[in-house]
Protein backbone atom coordinates (compact mmCIF):
# COMPACT_ATOMS: atom_id res chain seq x y z
CA UNK A 1 0.00 0.00 0.00
CA UNK A 2 1.43 3.37 -0.93
CA UNK A 3 0.41 6.25 1.24
CA UNK A 4 1.32 9.41 -0.53
CA UNK A 5 -0.98 12.12 0.71
CA UNK A 6 -1.05 15.84 1.22
CA UNK A 7 -0.16 16.87 -2.30
CA UNK A 8 -0.81 20.48 -3.18
CA UNK A 9 -2.21 21.20 0.24
CA UNK A 10 0.80 23.22 1.26
CA UNK A 11 0.82 26.95 0.84
CA UNK A 12 4.34 28.00 0.05
CA UNK A 13 5.95 31.39 0.13
CA UNK A 14 7.38 33.18 -2.90
CA UNK A 15 10.88 33.58 -1.52
CA UNK A 16 13.38 30.89 -0.67
CA UNK A 17 17.07 30.59 -0.03
CA UNK A 18 17.20 27.41 -2.10
CA UNK A 19 14.89 26.03 -4.76
CA UNK A 20 15.35 22.50 -6.06
CA UNK A 21 13.78 21.70 -9.39
CA UNK A 22 12.73 18.03 -9.39
CA UNK A 23 11.76 15.68 -6.57
CA UNK A 24 13.64 12.58 -7.70
CA UNK A 25 16.43 10.94 -5.69
CA UNK A 26 18.89 13.77 -6.48
CA UNK A 27 16.52 16.59 -5.58
CA UNK A 28 15.20 14.98 -2.42
CA UNK A 29 18.70 14.18 -1.19
CA UNK A 30 19.73 17.79 -1.74
CA UNK A 31 16.63 18.82 0.22
CA UNK A 32 17.62 16.61 3.15
CA UNK A 33 21.09 18.17 3.31
CA UNK A 34 19.83 21.75 2.88
CA UNK A 35 17.11 21.21 5.45
CA UNK A 36 19.67 20.00 7.96
CA UNK A 37 21.79 23.07 7.21
CA UNK A 38 18.69 25.06 8.21
CA UNK A 39 18.39 26.63 4.80
CA UNK A 40 14.91 27.64 3.70
CA UNK A 41 14.32 25.13 0.92
CA UNK A 42 11.60 24.39 -1.60
CA UNK A 43 11.38 21.34 -3.85
CA UNK A 44 9.23 21.70 -6.96
CA UNK A 45 8.08 18.40 -8.45
CA UNK A 46 5.66 18.06 -11.32
CA UNK A 47 4.63 14.43 -10.94
CA UNK A 48 5.59 12.09 -8.12
CA UNK A 49 8.28 11.92 -5.44
CA UNK A 50 11.07 9.59 -6.49
CA UNK A 51 11.07 10.56 -10.15
CA UNK A 52 12.09 7.81 -12.51
CA UNK A 53 12.97 5.56 -9.62
CA UNK A 54 9.28 5.57 -8.70
CA UNK A 55 8.40 4.12 -12.09
CA UNK A 56 10.18 0.86 -11.44
CA UNK A 57 8.72 -1.84 -9.27
CA UNK A 58 11.87 -2.84 -7.44
CA UNK A 59 15.37 -1.46 -7.03
CA UNK A 60 17.89 -4.13 -6.15
CA UNK A 61 21.19 -2.28 -6.36
CA UNK A 62 20.57 0.60 -4.01
CA UNK A 63 22.59 -0.12 -0.85
CA UNK A 64 20.87 -0.68 2.47
CA UNK A 65 18.01 -2.79 1.14
CA UNK A 66 19.28 -6.36 0.76
CA UNK A 67 15.85 -7.56 -0.32
CA UNK A 68 15.43 -4.62 -2.70
CA UNK A 69 12.99 -1.78 -2.25
CA UNK A 70 9.98 -0.60 -4.22
CA UNK A 71 10.87 2.45 -6.29
CA UNK A 72 7.76 4.36 -5.25
CA UNK A 73 8.29 3.42 -1.64
CA UNK A 74 11.86 4.70 -1.72
CA UNK A 75 10.58 7.93 -3.29
CA UNK A 76 8.02 8.56 -0.60
CA UNK A 77 10.49 7.70 2.16
CA UNK A 78 12.95 10.24 0.74
CA UNK A 79 10.15 12.79 0.57
CA UNK A 80 9.22 12.16 4.19
CA UNK A 81 12.84 12.50 5.24
CA UNK A 82 13.21 15.82 3.38
CA UNK A 83 10.03 17.14 5.00
CA UNK A 84 11.22 16.01 8.43
CA UNK A 85 14.16 18.36 8.08
CA UNK A 86 11.96 21.27 7.10
CA UNK A 87 11.98 21.35 3.30
CA UNK A 88 8.77 22.45 1.59
CA UNK A 89 7.53 20.46 -1.39
CA UNK A 90 5.00 21.58 -3.95
CA UNK A 91 3.60 19.78 -6.95
CA UNK A 92 3.88 22.10 -9.90
CA UNK A 93 5.68 22.41 -13.18
CA UNK A 94 8.65 24.70 -13.79
CA UNK A 95 8.09 26.21 -17.23
CA UNK A 96 10.83 28.80 -17.38
CA UNK A 97 13.64 30.35 -15.37
CA UNK A 98 15.47 33.64 -15.23
CA UNK A 99 19.07 33.38 -14.02
CA UNK A 100 20.24 36.80 -15.21
CA UNK A 101 20.39 38.44 -11.81
CA UNK A 102 21.75 37.37 -8.49
CA UNK A 103 18.23 36.60 -7.38
CA UNK A 104 17.04 33.67 -9.48
CA UNK A 105 13.46 33.49 -10.71
CA UNK A 106 11.68 30.17 -11.19
CA UNK A 107 8.49 30.39 -13.21
CA UNK A 108 5.63 27.98 -12.54
CA UNK A 109 2.30 27.72 -14.29
CA UNK A 110 0.64 30.43 -12.29
CA UNK A 111 3.30 31.97 -10.10
CA UNK A 112 6.93 32.89 -9.76
CA UNK A 113 9.31 31.96 -7.01
CA UNK A 114 12.50 33.81 -6.14
CA UNK A 115 15.55 32.17 -4.65
CA UNK A 116 19.18 32.83 -3.87
CA UNK A 117 20.31 29.50 -5.24
CA UNK A 118 18.85 26.85 -7.53
CA UNK A 119 19.65 23.15 -7.77
CA UNK A 120 18.59 21.65 -11.06
CA UNK A 121 17.56 18.03 -10.49
CA UNK A 122 14.92 17.56 -13.15
CA UNK A 123 16.30 14.22 -14.31
CA UNK A 124 15.47 12.54 -17.56
CA UNK A 125 12.63 10.86 -19.39
CA UNK A 126 12.42 7.92 -21.78
CA UNK A 127 13.71 8.53 -25.26
CA UNK A 128 10.89 8.09 -27.74
CA UNK A 129 11.26 5.91 -30.76
CA UNK A 130 10.91 7.70 -34.08
CA UNK A 131 10.01 5.20 -36.79
CA UNK A 132 6.77 4.89 -38.79
CA UNK A 133 4.05 3.57 -36.51
CA UNK A 134 5.76 4.46 -33.24
CA UNK A 135 3.83 7.61 -32.56
CA UNK A 136 0.57 6.26 -33.89
CA UNK A 137 0.58 3.26 -31.56
CA UNK A 138 1.80 5.06 -28.45
CA UNK A 139 -0.69 4.25 -25.69
CA UNK A 140 -2.31 1.82 -28.12
CA UNK A 141 0.10 -1.05 -27.76
CA UNK A 142 3.36 0.82 -27.35
CA UNK A 143 4.35 1.75 -23.83
CA UNK A 144 7.32 3.44 -22.19
CA UNK A 145 6.29 2.42 -18.66
CA UNK A 146 6.06 -1.28 -17.88
CA UNK A 147 5.16 -0.62 -14.27
CA UNK A 148 2.16 1.43 -15.34
CA UNK A 149 0.89 -0.52 -18.31
CA UNK A 150 2.27 -4.05 -17.81
CA UNK A 151 -0.94 -5.42 -16.29
CA UNK A 152 -2.83 -4.48 -19.48
CA UNK A 153 -0.79 -6.96 -21.53
CA UNK A 154 -1.96 -10.13 -19.84
CA UNK A 155 -1.28 -13.23 -21.95
CA UNK A 156 0.08 -11.22 -24.83
CA UNK A 157 3.18 -11.88 -26.87
CA UNK A 158 5.25 -8.77 -26.49
CA UNK A 159 8.52 -7.31 -27.64
CA UNK A 160 10.92 -5.17 -25.69
CA UNK A 161 13.11 -2.83 -27.63
CA UNK A 162 16.43 -2.27 -25.89
CA UNK A 163 18.93 -4.36 -23.97
CA UNK A 164 20.14 -2.19 -21.11
CA UNK A 165 19.34 -2.37 -17.41
CA UNK A 166 15.88 -0.83 -17.64
CA UNK A 167 14.88 -3.04 -20.57
CA UNK A 168 15.87 -6.26 -18.82
CA UNK A 169 14.59 -5.28 -15.37
CA UNK A 170 11.24 -4.38 -16.80
CA UNK A 171 11.18 -7.53 -18.93
CA UNK A 172 11.53 -9.60 -15.79
CA UNK A 173 8.66 -7.67 -14.23
CA UNK A 174 6.48 -8.11 -17.32
CA UNK A 175 6.92 -11.88 -17.21
CA UNK A 176 4.32 -11.87 -14.42
CA UNK A 177 1.66 -10.92 -16.91
CA UNK A 178 2.60 -11.68 -20.48
CA UNK A 179 2.74 -14.92 -22.45
CA UNK A 180 6.10 -14.39 -24.10
CA UNK A 181 8.78 -11.79 -24.58
CA UNK A 182 11.23 -11.15 -27.33
CA UNK A 183 14.07 -8.76 -26.59
CA UNK A 184 14.97 -6.78 -29.67
CA UNK A 185 18.44 -5.33 -29.28
CA UNK A 186 20.43 -3.22 -31.72
CA UNK A 187 23.86 -4.37 -30.50
CA UNK A 188 25.43 -7.86 -30.63
CA UNK A 189 24.87 -8.32 -26.88
CA UNK A 190 22.87 -7.07 -23.93
CA UNK A 191 24.34 -4.16 -21.99
CA UNK A 192 22.41 -4.91 -18.79
CA UNK A 193 24.05 -6.16 -15.60
CA UNK A 194 25.03 -9.83 -15.87
CA UNK A 195 22.81 -10.82 -12.95
CA UNK A 196 19.78 -9.46 -14.79
CA UNK A 197 20.70 -11.28 -17.97
CA UNK A 198 21.09 -14.57 -16.10
CA UNK A 199 17.74 -14.17 -14.46
CA UNK A 200 16.02 -13.29 -17.70
CA UNK A 201 17.26 -16.15 -19.83
CA UNK A 202 16.18 -18.73 -17.27
CA UNK A 203 12.64 -18.15 -18.46
CA UNK A 204 11.53 -20.45 -21.26
CA UNK A 205 9.18 -17.91 -22.77
CA UNK A 206 11.93 -15.36 -23.44
CA UNK A 207 13.78 -15.00 -26.70
CA UNK A 208 16.50 -12.59 -27.72
CA UNK A 209 17.42 -11.16 -31.07
CA UNK A 210 20.49 -9.02 -31.75
CA UNK A 211 21.80 -6.58 -34.34
CA UNK A 212 18.44 -5.17 -35.29
CA UNK A 213 17.75 -1.77 -36.70
CA UNK A 214 14.07 -0.97 -36.23
CA UNK A 215 12.41 0.14 -39.46
CA UNK A 216 8.76 0.38 -38.54
CA UNK A 217 5.99 -0.79 -36.27
CA UNK A 218 3.14 -2.34 -38.17
CA UNK A 219 -0.50 -3.11 -37.72
CA UNK A 220 -3.92 -1.78 -38.54
CA UNK A 221 -6.00 -1.26 -35.43
CA UNK A 222 -3.62 -3.25 -33.30
CA UNK A 223 0.10 -3.86 -33.41
CA UNK A 224 1.08 -6.92 -35.40
CA UNK A 225 4.82 -6.77 -35.93
CA UNK A 226 8.07 -4.88 -35.93
CA UNK A 227 10.05 -4.61 -39.15
CA UNK A 228 13.79 -4.75 -38.66
CA UNK A 229 16.92 -4.77 -40.75
CA UNK A 230 19.86 -6.88 -39.63
CA UNK A 231 22.78 -4.52 -39.14
CA UNK A 232 25.31 -6.99 -40.58
CA UNK A 233 23.58 -8.75 -43.43
CA UNK A 234 21.08 -5.94 -44.18
CA UNK A 235 18.45 -8.65 -44.39
CA UNK A 236 14.96 -7.44 -43.58
CA UNK A 237 12.48 -9.36 -41.45
CA UNK A 238 9.33 -9.01 -39.39
CA UNK A 239 9.12 -9.83 -35.70
CA UNK A 240 5.55 -10.56 -34.57
CA UNK A 241 4.38 -8.70 -31.44
CA UNK A 242 1.06 -7.75 -29.86
CA UNK A 243 2.55 -5.11 -27.62
CA UNK A 244 5.86 -3.26 -27.41
CA UNK A 245 7.76 -1.76 -24.51
CA UNK A 246 10.51 0.63 -25.46
CA UNK A 247 13.68 1.23 -23.40
CA UNK A 248 16.16 2.87 -25.73
CA UNK A 249 17.70 5.41 -23.42
CA UNK A 250 16.78 8.74 -21.96
CA UNK A 251 16.69 12.41 -22.74
CA UNK A 252 17.24 15.11 -20.12
CA UNK A 253 14.40 17.30 -18.88
CA UNK A 254 16.05 20.58 -19.81
CA UNK A 255 13.67 22.26 -22.28
CA UNK A 256 12.87 24.94 -19.73
CA UNK A 257 16.59 25.71 -19.34
CA UNK A 258 17.46 26.36 -22.96
CA UNK A 259 19.18 29.71 -23.38
CA UNK A 260 19.55 30.14 -19.64
CA UNK A 261 22.37 27.76 -18.86
CA UNK A 262 25.09 25.83 -20.64
CA UNK A 263 24.01 22.42 -21.96
CA UNK A 264 26.03 19.82 -23.85
CA UNK A 265 25.11 18.72 -27.36
CA UNK A 266 22.66 16.12 -25.99
CA UNK A 267 21.09 18.81 -23.81
CA UNK A 268 22.48 17.54 -20.51
CA UNK A 269 23.53 20.25 -18.04
CA UNK A 270 27.28 20.86 -18.00
CA UNK A 271 28.87 21.07 -14.56
CA UNK A 272 32.31 20.92 -13.00
CA UNK A 273 33.19 18.25 -10.43
CA UNK A 274 31.54 20.34 -7.70
CA UNK A 275 28.32 20.30 -9.71
CA UNK A 276 28.46 24.03 -10.34
CA UNK A 277 27.02 25.18 -13.64
CA UNK A 278 28.26 28.14 -15.66
CA UNK A 279 25.87 30.37 -13.68
CA UNK A 280 26.88 31.38 -10.18
CA UNK A 281 24.47 30.09 -7.58
CA UNK A 282 23.00 27.45 -9.91
CA UNK A 283 23.98 23.82 -9.35
CA UNK A 284 22.85 20.59 -10.99
CA UNK A 285 22.54 17.04 -9.71
CA UNK A 286 21.50 13.59 -10.89
CA UNK A 287 20.44 12.30 -14.27
CA UNK A 288 20.06 15.78 -15.72
CA UNK A 289 23.87 16.22 -15.65
CA UNK A 290 26.41 15.14 -18.19
CA UNK A 291 27.84 12.06 -16.44
CA UNK A 292 28.79 8.43 -16.98
CA UNK A 293 26.41 6.45 -14.79
CA UNK A 294 22.79 7.35 -14.21
CA UNK A 295 21.52 5.44 -11.20
CA UNK A 296 19.85 6.17 -7.88
CA UNK A 297 23.14 5.68 -6.03
CA UNK A 298 24.89 8.30 -8.17
CA UNK A 299 21.92 10.70 -8.14
CA UNK A 300 21.89 10.62 -4.36
CA UNK A 301 25.63 11.33 -4.24
CA UNK A 302 25.17 14.28 -6.59
CA UNK A 303 22.35 15.64 -4.47
CA UNK A 304 24.59 15.68 -1.42
CA UNK A 305 27.47 17.39 -3.23
CA UNK A 306 25.25 20.02 -4.84
CA UNK A 307 23.62 20.82 -1.50
CA UNK A 308 27.01 21.05 0.19
CA UNK A 309 28.35 23.42 -2.45
CA UNK A 310 25.14 25.45 -2.35
CA UNK A 311 25.43 25.79 1.43
CA UNK A 312 28.99 27.03 1.09
CA UNK A 313 27.94 29.48 -1.59
CA UNK A 314 25.18 30.87 0.62
CA UNK A 315 27.60 31.25 3.52
CA UNK A 316 30.09 33.15 1.40
CA UNK A 317 27.95 35.17 -0.98
CA UNK A 318 24.53 35.33 0.54
CA UNK A 319 25.57 36.10 4.13
CA UNK B 1 -0.41 -7.34 10.99
CA UNK B 2 -2.55 -4.82 9.19
CA UNK B 3 -2.11 -3.63 5.64
CA UNK B 4 -0.46 -0.39 6.68
CA UNK B 5 2.78 -0.01 8.58
CA UNK B 6 2.45 1.27 12.14
CA UNK B 7 3.92 4.59 11.07
CA UNK B 8 1.52 5.09 8.17
CA UNK B 9 -1.37 4.01 10.31
CA UNK B 10 -0.46 6.55 13.03
CA UNK B 11 -0.16 9.25 10.40
CA UNK B 12 -3.46 8.30 8.84
CA UNK B 13 -5.23 8.31 12.18
CA UNK B 14 -4.16 11.92 12.71
CA UNK B 15 -5.33 12.88 9.23
CA UNK B 16 -8.68 11.21 9.73
CA UNK B 17 -9.20 13.17 12.95
CA UNK B 18 -9.72 16.25 10.78
CA UNK B 19 -12.96 14.79 9.41
CA UNK B 20 -16.06 16.67 10.50
CA UNK B 21 -18.82 15.17 8.33
CA UNK B 22 -19.59 11.47 8.38
CA UNK B 23 -18.51 9.73 5.22
CA UNK B 24 -20.85 7.05 3.96
CA UNK B 25 -19.36 4.44 1.69
CA UNK B 26 -21.31 1.62 0.12
CA UNK B 27 -19.80 -1.57 -1.13
CA UNK B 28 -21.43 -3.80 -3.72
CA UNK B 29 -20.11 -7.33 -3.86
CA UNK B 30 -21.31 -10.05 -6.22
CA UNK B 31 -22.25 -13.73 -6.04
CA UNK B 32 -19.89 -14.42 -8.91
CA UNK B 33 -16.92 -15.93 -7.06
CA UNK B 34 -14.38 -15.21 -9.81
CA UNK B 35 -15.34 -11.58 -9.90
CA UNK B 36 -15.37 -11.36 -6.15
CA UNK B 37 -11.86 -12.69 -5.71
CA UNK B 38 -10.85 -9.25 -4.46
CA UNK B 39 -13.91 -8.61 -2.31
CA UNK B 40 -12.21 -9.67 0.90
CA UNK B 41 -9.32 -7.43 0.05
CA UNK B 42 -11.64 -4.47 -0.25
CA UNK B 43 -13.33 -5.32 3.05
CA UNK B 44 -9.91 -5.53 4.69
CA UNK B 45 -8.84 -2.15 3.35
CA UNK B 46 -12.06 -0.54 4.52
CA UNK B 47 -11.79 -2.18 7.92
CA UNK B 48 -8.29 -0.83 8.31
CA UNK B 49 -9.61 2.68 7.72
CA UNK B 50 -12.67 2.28 9.92
CA UNK B 51 -10.52 1.01 12.77
CA UNK B 52 -8.85 4.42 12.77
CA UNK B 53 -11.96 6.61 12.71
CA UNK B 54 -15.63 6.35 13.55
CA UNK B 55 -16.52 8.99 10.96
CA UNK B 56 -16.34 6.56 8.05
CA UNK B 57 -18.99 3.89 7.67
CA UNK B 58 -19.44 1.06 5.21
CA UNK B 59 -22.66 -0.63 4.15
CA UNK B 60 -22.51 -3.76 2.09
CA UNK B 61 -24.88 -4.69 -0.72
CA UNK B 62 -24.92 -7.31 -3.39
CA UNK B 63 -25.25 -6.40 -7.03
CA UNK B 64 -27.20 -9.60 -7.78
CA UNK B 65 -29.62 -9.23 -4.88
CA UNK B 66 -30.00 -5.49 -4.36
CA UNK B 67 -30.83 -4.95 -8.00
CA UNK B 68 -32.96 -1.90 -7.56
CA UNK B 69 -30.32 -0.04 -5.65
CA UNK B 70 -27.65 -1.13 -8.07
CA UNK B 71 -29.71 0.20 -10.92
CA UNK B 72 -30.39 3.47 -9.20
CA UNK B 73 -26.69 4.15 -8.90
CA UNK B 74 -26.03 2.88 -12.38
CA UNK B 75 -23.64 0.19 -11.18
CA UNK B 76 -22.23 -1.74 -14.09
CA UNK B 77 -20.26 -4.38 -12.28
CA UNK B 78 -18.87 -5.44 -8.93
CA UNK B 79 -16.93 -5.20 -6.71
CA UNK B 80 -17.39 -1.47 -6.42
CA UNK B 81 -17.07 1.13 -3.66
CA UNK B 82 -19.35 4.14 -3.86
CA UNK B 83 -19.24 7.38 -1.98
CA UNK B 84 -22.80 8.06 -1.14
CA UNK B 85 -23.10 11.08 1.07
CA UNK B 86 -25.60 12.78 -1.19
CA UNK B 87 -27.57 9.67 -2.19
CA UNK B 88 -26.26 10.22 -5.67
CA UNK B 89 -23.56 7.57 -5.87
CA UNK B 90 -21.63 9.42 -8.54
CA UNK B 91 -18.15 8.67 -7.19
CA UNK B 92 -17.02 5.10 -7.68
CA UNK B 93 -14.05 2.79 -7.39
CA UNK B 94 -14.50 -0.36 -9.49
CA UNK B 95 -12.04 -2.92 -8.15
CA UNK B 96 -9.62 -2.69 -5.26
CA UNK B 97 -8.27 0.76 -4.52
CA UNK B 98 -4.88 -0.69 -3.67
CA UNK B 99 -1.33 0.28 -4.56
CA UNK B 100 -1.31 3.91 -5.56
CA UNK B 101 -5.08 4.11 -5.62
CA UNK B 102 -5.23 3.65 -1.88
CA UNK B 103 -4.11 7.27 -1.61
CA UNK B 104 -6.96 8.29 -3.91
CA UNK B 105 -9.43 6.56 -1.63
CA UNK B 106 -8.04 8.28 1.46
CA UNK B 107 -7.92 11.68 -0.22
CA UNK B 108 -11.52 11.29 -1.39
CA UNK B 109 -12.52 10.45 2.19
CA UNK B 110 -10.66 13.53 3.45
CA UNK B 111 -12.25 15.81 0.85
CA UNK B 112 -15.76 14.62 1.55
CA UNK B 113 -15.20 14.37 5.29
CA UNK B 114 -13.80 17.88 5.65
CA UNK B 115 -15.70 19.55 2.81
CA UNK B 116 -12.41 21.13 1.93
CA UNK B 117 -11.85 20.33 -1.74
CA UNK B 118 -9.04 22.16 -3.47
CA UNK B 119 -9.21 23.36 -7.04
CA UNK B 120 -6.89 25.30 -9.28
CA UNK B 121 -7.90 28.89 -9.82
CA UNK B 122 -11.07 29.37 -11.84
CA UNK B 123 -11.87 25.67 -12.27
CA UNK B 124 -14.48 25.22 -9.56
CA UNK B 125 -16.96 27.73 -10.99
CA UNK B 126 -16.66 26.24 -14.47
CA UNK B 127 -17.26 22.71 -13.21
CA UNK B 128 -20.29 23.76 -11.22
CA UNK B 129 -21.70 25.47 -14.29
CA UNK B 130 -21.84 22.28 -16.36
CA UNK B 131 -25.51 21.42 -16.77
CA UNK B 132 -25.29 18.24 -18.81
CA UNK B 133 -24.66 14.64 -17.87
CA UNK B 134 -21.00 13.77 -17.91
CA UNK B 135 -19.72 10.23 -17.53
CA UNK B 136 -16.04 9.92 -16.80
CA UNK B 137 -14.22 6.60 -16.67
CA UNK B 138 -10.62 6.57 -15.50
CA UNK B 139 -8.85 3.30 -16.24
CA UNK B 140 -5.91 2.56 -13.95
CA UNK B 141 -3.56 -0.16 -12.76
CA UNK B 142 -2.47 -0.35 -9.11
CA UNK B 143 1.19 0.10 -10.07
CA UNK B 144 0.70 3.24 -12.13
CA UNK B 145 2.18 6.24 -10.34
CA UNK B 146 0.51 8.74 -12.64
CA UNK B 147 -3.00 7.37 -12.26
CA UNK B 148 -4.18 8.77 -8.92
CA UNK B 149 -3.89 12.32 -10.26
CA UNK B 150 -6.43 11.52 -12.99
CA UNK B 151 -8.73 9.64 -10.63
CA UNK B 152 -8.68 12.42 -8.09
CA UNK B 153 -9.41 15.16 -10.60
CA UNK B 154 -12.39 13.23 -11.96
CA UNK B 155 -13.66 12.47 -8.47
CA UNK B 156 -13.24 16.06 -7.28
CA UNK B 157 -15.27 17.27 -10.24
CA UNK B 158 -18.00 14.80 -9.31
CA UNK B 159 -17.95 15.98 -5.70
CA UNK B 160 -19.09 19.46 -6.65
CA UNK B 161 -21.43 18.66 -9.53
CA UNK B 162 -23.99 15.83 -9.24
CA UNK B 163 -24.35 15.70 -13.04
CA UNK B 164 -20.80 14.43 -13.25
CA UNK B 165 -20.28 10.73 -12.67
CA UNK B 166 -16.69 9.63 -12.18
CA UNK B 167 -15.54 6.02 -12.06
CA UNK B 168 -12.13 4.63 -11.32
CA UNK B 169 -11.81 1.27 -13.07
CA UNK B 170 -9.02 -1.12 -12.17
CA UNK B 171 -8.12 -2.51 -15.57
CA UNK B 172 -6.48 -5.73 -14.42
CA UNK B 173 -9.59 -6.77 -12.51
CA UNK B 174 -12.00 -5.83 -15.30
CA UNK B 175 -10.19 -6.89 -18.47
CA UNK B 176 -13.39 -7.17 -20.53
CA UNK B 177 -14.28 -3.54 -20.08
CA UNK B 178 -10.64 -2.44 -20.43
CA UNK B 179 -10.54 -4.34 -23.73
CA UNK B 180 -13.83 -2.85 -24.85
CA UNK B 181 -12.40 0.63 -24.51
CA UNK B 182 -9.05 -0.52 -25.92
CA UNK B 183 -7.11 0.48 -22.86
CA UNK B 184 -3.43 -0.22 -23.47
CA UNK B 185 -1.96 2.66 -21.56
CA UNK B 186 -2.98 4.19 -18.27
CA UNK B 187 -4.37 6.44 -17.00
CA UNK B 188 -6.85 6.29 -19.90
CA UNK B 189 -9.79 8.62 -19.53
CA UNK B 190 -13.04 8.05 -21.41
CA UNK B 191 -15.60 10.85 -21.42
CA UNK B 192 -19.22 10.15 -22.35
CA UNK B 193 -18.22 6.89 -24.03
CA UNK B 194 -15.86 8.75 -26.32
CA UNK B 195 -12.14 8.27 -26.39
CA UNK B 196 -10.93 10.97 -24.09
CA UNK B 197 -7.20 11.04 -23.49
CA UNK B 198 -4.28 9.27 -21.92
CA UNK B 199 -2.22 10.70 -19.09
CA UNK B 200 -2.68 12.92 -16.08
CA UNK B 201 -3.81 16.36 -17.14
CA UNK B 202 -4.07 19.50 -15.05
CA UNK B 203 -7.57 20.32 -13.85
CA UNK B 204 -8.04 23.03 -16.42
CA UNK B 205 -7.00 20.84 -19.37
CA UNK B 206 -9.12 17.97 -18.04
CA UNK B 207 -12.06 20.36 -17.93
CA UNK B 208 -11.39 21.40 -21.53
CA UNK B 209 -11.52 17.73 -22.58
CA UNK B 210 -14.86 17.32 -20.84
CA UNK B 211 -16.28 20.31 -22.64
CA UNK B 212 -14.95 19.04 -25.97
CA UNK B 213 -16.77 15.77 -25.44
CA UNK B 214 -20.12 17.11 -24.26
C1 LIG C 1 12.42 1.83 -15.68
C2 LIG C 1 13.61 2.31 -14.90
C3 LIG C 1 14.27 1.43 -14.07
C4 LIG C 1 15.37 1.86 -13.31
N1 LIG C 1 15.99 0.98 -12.47
C5 LIG C 1 17.00 1.41 -11.68
C6 LIG C 1 17.61 0.54 -10.73
O1 LIG C 1 17.23 -0.63 -10.61
N2 LIG C 1 18.62 1.01 -9.95
C7 LIG C 1 19.05 2.32 -10.04
O2 LIG C 1 19.94 2.71 -9.29
N3 LIG C 1 18.50 3.18 -10.95
C8 LIG C 1 17.50 2.75 -11.76
N4 LIG C 1 16.94 3.61 -12.68
C9 LIG C 1 17.54 4.94 -12.84
C10 LIG C 1 17.13 5.90 -11.74
O3 LIG C 1 15.73 5.85 -11.61
C11 LIG C 1 17.60 7.29 -12.04
O4 LIG C 1 18.98 7.31 -12.22
C12 LIG C 1 17.27 8.27 -10.90
O5 LIG C 1 15.87 8.27 -10.66
C13 LIG C 1 17.75 9.66 -11.23
O6 LIG C 1 17.35 10.54 -10.23
P1 LIG C 1 17.22 12.10 -10.48
O7 LIG C 1 16.72 12.67 -9.21
O8 LIG C 1 18.48 12.62 -11.03
O9 LIG C 1 16.18 12.27 -11.67
P2 LIG C 1 14.68 11.72 -11.85
O10 LIG C 1 14.48 10.48 -11.12
O11 LIG C 1 14.46 11.74 -13.32
O12 LIG C 1 13.79 12.84 -11.16
C14 LIG C 1 13.60 14.10 -11.74
C15 LIG C 1 12.29 14.67 -11.27
O13 LIG C 1 12.14 15.99 -11.76
C16 LIG C 1 10.82 16.21 -12.15
N5 LIG C 1 10.80 17.26 -13.16
C17 LIG C 1 11.31 17.23 -14.42
N6 LIG C 1 11.10 18.39 -15.06
C18 LIG C 1 10.44 19.19 -14.18
C19 LIG C 1 9.93 20.51 -14.26
N7 LIG C 1 10.08 21.26 -15.37
N8 LIG C 1 9.26 21.01 -13.19
C20 LIG C 1 9.11 20.27 -12.06
N9 LIG C 1 9.58 19.01 -11.93
C21 LIG C 1 10.24 18.48 -12.98
C22 LIG C 1 10.37 14.87 -12.71
O14 LIG C 1 8.96 14.73 -12.63
C23 LIG C 1 11.09 13.90 -11.80
O15 LIG C 1 10.30 13.49 -10.72
C24 LIG C 1 15.83 3.20 -13.43
C25 LIG C 1 15.16 4.08 -14.28
C26 LIG C 1 14.05 3.65 -15.01
C27 LIG C 1 13.35 4.63 -15.89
Amino acid sequence: MILNLDKNKKTVSDNYDAVIIGGGPAGLTAAIYLGRARIKTLVIEEMIPGGQAATTVRLENYPGFPEGIGGAELGSLMEKQAKNFGADIIYDNVIDVDFKNEEKIIKLNKREIRSKIVIIASGAKPRKMHVPGAEEFEGKGISYCATCDGPLFRDKNIAIIGGGNSAIEEAIFLLRFVKSIIIVQDLPKLTAEKILEERLIKHKNVKLTFNNKILSINGEKEIKSISVEKTNSKKKMDIPAEGIFIYIGYIPNTDYLKGHIELDKFNYVKTNENLETNIKGVFAAGDVCKKTLRQVATAVGDGAIAAFMATKYLENEGG
Amino acid sequence: MGILSQEDSDYLKKELEKITNNVIIEFFSTDNKDKCEQCDNIRAIMKEIMDLTDKVSLKEFNIDKDKEKAEKYNIKMAPVLIFNNKDNGNIKFYGVPSGYEFSSLIEDIMDIGTGNIEFDEGVEEKIKAIDEDVNIMVFVTPTCPYCPAAVRTAHKFAMINPKIKADMIESYEFPEIADKYKVQGVPRVIINEKDGFEGALEQEKFLEKIIENL
